[in-house]
């Protein structure tokens, strides 16, 4: 599904990714561990093409994300479901509306909005929070907005990049367990996080990353450093 | 409904929360945009009828060469011939004395005093004459001194010119006048509306910086993210065009036709007509989108990251 062949990234002279080999299948779920500036997030950046590759090739469904088209990008972001530590949900709207702006965006009729947008707010537990702001929410609770938003366009893969990282330990073992059920329904998983606690329970497949190279990979893992 | 119609129409709502969310500045960026528009149809218009006027006033102008009683017909042909040599020159007309004599015969015939006063003397008083015609009115004194010079004065009594004088170069001043004063100010206006708009985008860009992020995180295309700030520039313009359509309407059906009366008396170079104006507005608001266009385009690659 993506494989990263002799992946080299550059901010100014400084290498944030030296040499990236990865191969990640179709419904894994994975934990990308190592210390904030490991890498991690340039690693995600380039899955979603909000950055450029200096070197090497990733390919996603067999397409080069070295040569594919600004114009296309938009399309393949919507196979993408993202999440982040800042969570990003806009302030001034309901979680409905924070989940139905992401199926606006790609043109879906407002009759599908209002059938599909319940579901997804069903899924993450947060039925009955459909017309709160996010100033009447929990962390944890905006975080599910945010995953459920990440899954408006029914994404093969989702990037969840330290979701956990301003929750308290309840919020964050809820946000685990949903994307292990996300996991569970078929959707790829790609975590990144320096919580070993969280990684050690999740016993899925581990990558480990220091100074921007892999230096460990497991398949059923414990947060190594 | 179509997924292309369906996310223009968001594109339109999404431009129209970003004028309702800065609406001070969408007030100072239509202001500009009006002024802008203003001076442009205003000055236009002028430099129309100024225009107008010069050539109506041109078509009536020629200069007349009254001939000595001694100089005979074939003589003057001759010179007729020469004269159409000059390239400035683009028709003569030849009026021989008895001809002058009919046709001011016939434009005083009512008039008995002049009749008899004619009658009375034994010679025709009117010299022959060339009615000669140019395209430039600049080129006009040359050909009055060409006539006057040596080469024609043995057969030439009198050249008739400077009558006309005052009004053309009087017009001709003020048609230069309204192209250079025009230019600069209509330049100078452009360049602070488009400024004006480029500073209004440019907040409203920042103001939804969250939102633009969130929207190409989600998969939004490019210009399903850039549509609603072009919308913005647009109903800036919409709204311009229509306030100086207001404004405009005093000036076109009632100044201009003064002015046009005043420069050319007795003709109606300009009488306010409908459908003239209706074109006026359309350009107006095809200057409009351009600028706009510009400003938006603008703000959106120096702030808009996609």
């Amino acid at each position: 599904m993506i494989e990263f062949k002799n992946v080299t990234k550059y901010y100014n002279n400084h290498k944030a990714l030296n040499n990236i080999n990865l191969k990640i299948d179709q419904g894994e779920f994975i934990s990308l561990v190592g210390m904030s500036g490991a890498g991690k997030s340039t690693l995600m950046k380039l899955i979603v093409g909000e950055e450029e590759l200096d070197d090497g090739s990733i390919l996603i469904d067999d397409i080069d994300m070295g040569k594919i088209k600004k114009n296309d990008l938009p399309y393949l972001r919507r196979k993408i479901g993202v999440v982040f530590q800042d969570i990003k949900l806009l302030p001034k709207r309901t979680a409905f509306e924070n989940v139905a702006f992401a199926m606006e965006v790609s043109g879906h009729t407002k009759e599908q909005i209002n059938k599909d947008v319940p579901k997804i707010l069903e899924l993450v537990g947060l039925a009955h929070k459909e017309q709160d702001f996010p100033h009447q929410m929990s962390g944890g609770e905006k975080q599910r907005v945010a995953i459920a938003r990440s899954l408006a366009h029914k994404p093969v893969l989702l990037l969840a990049d330290e979701p956990t990282g301003n929750l308290d330990e309840i919020n964050a073992k809820e946000v685990i367990e949903l994307l292990l059920k996300i996991n569970k329904l078929g959707t790829t998983v790609l975590l990144a996080t320096h919580a070993a606690d969280i990684v050690n329970k999740i016993k899925k497949r581990v990558i480990t990353i220091e100074g921007g190279q892999i230096t460990l990979e497991q398949a059923k893992g414990k947060y190594k450093l | 409904m179509s997924k292309i119609l369906i996310t223009f129409f968001r594109i339109i709502k999404n431009g129209v929360i970003n004028l309702k969310r800065n609406l001070w500045l969408a007030g100072a960026s239509t202001l500009i945009m009006t002024i802008t528009l203003v001076i442009l149809s205003v000055l236009s218009l002028l430099f129309v009828i100024t225009n107008y006027s010069v050539k109506s006033i041109q078509q009536r102008v020629d200069i007349s060469a009254y001939f000595k009683d001694e100089i005979s017909e074939s003589q003057i042909l001759v010179v007729r011939d020469e004269l159409l040599k000059d390239t400035r020159i683009t028709a003569i007309d030849y009026v021989s004395s008895e001809e002058a004599q009919r046709e001011f015969r016939q434009r005083h015939q009512d008039d008995q005093l002049i009749t008899d006063s004619l009658d009375e003397l034994t010679e025709n008083p009117f010299p022959a004459t060339l009615q000669i015609k140019a395209d430039n009115l600049e080129d006009f004194s040359a050909i009055d001194q060409l006539l006057k010079s040596d080469q024609f004065s043995d057969k030439i009594k009198e050249v008739n010119f400077e009558d006309n004088r005052v009004i053309i170069d009087r017009l001709n001043t003020l048609l230069t006048f309204i192209i250079t004063f025009g230019i600069i100010l209509i330049t100078v206006f452009c360049l602070i509306a488009v400024l004006v708009m480029f500073n209004t985008l440019a907040l409203t860009i920042y103001n939804r910086r969250e939102e633009v992020e969130i929207m190409r995180l989600v998969g939004a295309t490019n210009w399903y993210i850039r549509g609603p700030f072009i919308v913005e520039a647009f109903l800036y313009s919409i709204f311009a065009a229509a306030i100086t359509g207001i404004l405009l309407t005093p000036i076109y059906f009632s100044m201009l036709p003064k002015i046009s009366q005043y420069l050319t008396p007795g003709e109606s170079i300009f009488d306010g007509n409908l459908m003239t104006f209706g074109v006026v507005i359309i350009v107006q608001l095809l200057i409009a989108f351009t600028l706009s266009t510009i400003s938006s385009l603008l703000a959106m690659r120096k702030y808009l990251r996609i």
